[in-house]
């Protein structure tokens, strides 16, 4: 028997009356990609924030590895092997690319040099190498979002999570954050998305779980997920088919 | 040391073109090069002027406040921590080396470093609470710190003289930290001021220099890259603090009288050391000694010429000064040079 990599049990948070997270279990193997979707105002960044430590759930368990981490600090949380990016990009602005990723690869690798070698291999992943002696606030928006995922990466993480990662991304930037996504998780890298794309969750995700208004009112396939006349219900309302978002 | 980077930069074909275009990761052989130059520059003013009295003191105290600018940029640079009340630190530095020395005949060479330790030790310990506080709030609660400072200085006379002050006696050896001659006080200042610089260049290429940097970014940023915020926060305001109450004997024992209103003085200690950083380019290696290079002499000189025909006109001239490189060198003179260089760049470039 495998020990789940990542498992929430019973998780809540309220904020005075309001249940922003309610009683949410989820468990996310090794190797798994599960994908975390609802309508905004769901409650997915919350629940997100217990996850990272970001914020303490109000009562539940939340386990990495099998070990209580409710009270860990973000901090502790990432040397536990978990990596995270942020809804709204956050790079250094004032270094970098390159020195960006080694703020991550210093957590593993107290020297400089060793540091730096590791994040040029981390940036040359992403292809974000050429552009690693660029100030990370003249990069664009899709090399913003890559360096974030390659600041994560060089943490050396078993789970990532990555929150609405491809927002703002076009079509072809998409395709290519999809490629690279895919092959980390072919490197055996473990995935918890937040994600509005539907179609990045179709092409991506190996489970997908639905949050409203707190709670998790469903979980599957992409397949069995997308075409639920519940979850449709919760995006779009009463009195539209199934059809709507299974077709995409 | 340099084999294991020589990989990096054949894989980087930008690197060179684009070095200086960002906060570029030069060589350790490099970095050390900048640095050797940079004193050698630094040190220049004082062979040339050795023999004038009058300059000697000002090129001494432009020494000793360019590293106490480096030692506070430190924490107010690199860690973003906007302290104004680096006045304690000065003081521990000043008062509790010279009442030893005064007291118990202590020689300011051996109580240099544990003054130095006393005060990191107290700023930790009163940073720790008023860490929790950002920006504009932490500068405002440090400013509290160096007002309490002032009013415990004067209060507890058994220690610190009260109002009164310290005096201390002038006997002239080296064992005593106090010299004859204007230029031995000159070379001291200058060893202190290549130590900060030279702290502030090693630290700049290591893990905890990296890490303040990205404290000052963003926070919960540098928390999910595994970074301990407090404890990046406190380890950087400790040798911070530490060097201050070093420049802070220094200073003692070159005045040889010390006194609340003179160790407290928000303009010219607590609030001038963030000062000089800024206007030289605050969070920058070289900023800190470029701002003292510059206001320091500037200051004396318009003491000299004009504060006797218009009293006030030389503070007058420097705040005016201040609003200018404020509104439009924001990020000192390190940054302007910084900005010029790219303007001129992209030019050669384009005439290709």
């Amino acid at each position: 028997m495998s020990i789940d990599l990542l498992a929430v049990s019973g998780a809540s948070k309220h904020f005075l009356g309001l249940r922003a997270v309610d009683d949410v279990s989820l468990r996310v193997r090794k190797g798994e990609i599960v994908s975390i979707i609802g309508p905004n105002g769901a409650g997915k960044t919350t629940f997100f924030n217990l996850l990272t430590g970001q914020l303490a759930p109000t009562s539940g368990e939340v386990r990495l590895r099998g070990e209580l981490i409710n009270k860990l600090a973000p901090h502790n949380r990432a040397r536990l092997g978990m990596g995270r990016t942020f809804q709204i990009a956050k790079p250094l602005i004032a270094l970098n690319a390159l020195e960006n990723v080694m703020i991550g690869a210093f957590m593993r690798h107290r020297a400089l040099s060793t540091a730096r070698d590791k994040a040029m291999a981390v940036l040359e992943k992403v292809g974000l190498a050429h552009q690693a002696r660029v100030r990370a606030g003249d990069l664009t928006l899709s090399e913003r979002r890559r360096l974030e995922v390659a600041r994560a990466l060089a943490l050396e993480p078993e789970i990532v999570l990555l929150d609405e990662v491809m927002a703002g991304l076009n079509q072809s930037e998409v395709g290519q954050a999809i490629e690279l996504l895919q092959g980390l998780h072919a490197e055996g890298l473990t995935f918890l998305i937040i994600e509005h794309n539907l179609k990045v969750v179709r092409a991506f995700s190996d489970r997908v779980v639905v949050l409203d208004r707190g709670r998790l009112i469903a979980e599957g396939t992409a397949d069995q997920i997308l075409n639920s006349p519940e979850v449709v219900k919760a995006y779009l309302g009463d009195g539209h088919q199934a059809v709507e978002l299974g077709a995409l | 040391m340099n084999k294991t980077e020589q990989p990096i930069l054949k894989t980087s074909p930008a690197a060179g073109v684009a070095g200086a275009t960002a906060t570029g990761i030069e060589s350790g052989n490099r970095a050390l090069l900048k640095y050797l130059a940079g004193m050698a520059l630094a040190f220049l003013p004082f062979v040339l002027l050795v023999e004038d009295a009058h300059w000697l003191n000002i090129i001494a105290f432009t020494y000793l406040m360019g590293g106490l600018a480096a030692a506070w940029n430190i924490i107010g640079g690199f860690g973003g921590q906007f302290s104004l009340g680096h006045g304690v630190f000065f003081g521990i530095g000043a008062y509790l080396a010279a009442r030893l020395y005064v007291a118990y005949d202590l020689s300011p060479w051996i109580t240099i470093i544990p003054c130095a330790l006393f005060a990191a030790l107290v700023a930790v310990l009163i940073s720790w609470p008023t860490f929790r506080l950002r920006g504009p709030f932490f500068a405002i609660a440090t400013l509290a710190f160096n007002e309490v400072a002032f009013v415990i200085a004067n209060h507890f006379e058994s220690v610190t003289g009260g109002p009164r002050g310290i005096m201390i006696p002038f006997k002239a050896g080296f064992a005593n930290m106090i010299f004859r001659e204007r230029w031995q006080y000159a070379v001291l200042m200058f060893v202190f001021l290549a130590l900060v610089i030279g702290i502030t260049v090693v630290l700049r290429r290591s893990r905890l220099g990296y890490y303040l940097l990205a404290v000052r970014e963003d926070e919960d940023a540098a928390r999910a890259s595994g970074i301990n915020v407090l404890s990046v926060k406190l380890q950087g305001m400790a040798l911070s603090a530490g060097l201050t109450a070093v420049g802070g004997t220094l200073f003692a024992m070159y005045l040889r009288f010390i006194d609340p209103p003179t160790i407290f003085n928000l303009q010219e200690v607590g609030v001038k050391f963030a000062l000089l950083s800024l206007i030289g380019g605050v969070g920058t290696v070289a900023g800190p000694l470029l701002g003292a290079a510059l206001i320091i002499p500037f200051e004396n000189f318009l003491r000299a010429e004009l504060a006797n025909a218009l009293p006030g006109m030389n503070l007058a001239i420097l705040g005016l000064l201040m609003v200018l490189a404020a509104l439009f060198m924001k990020r000192g003179v390190v940054g302007a040079w910084r900005d010029l260089m790219l303007r001129l760049r992209p030019k050669k470039g384009g005439e290709k």
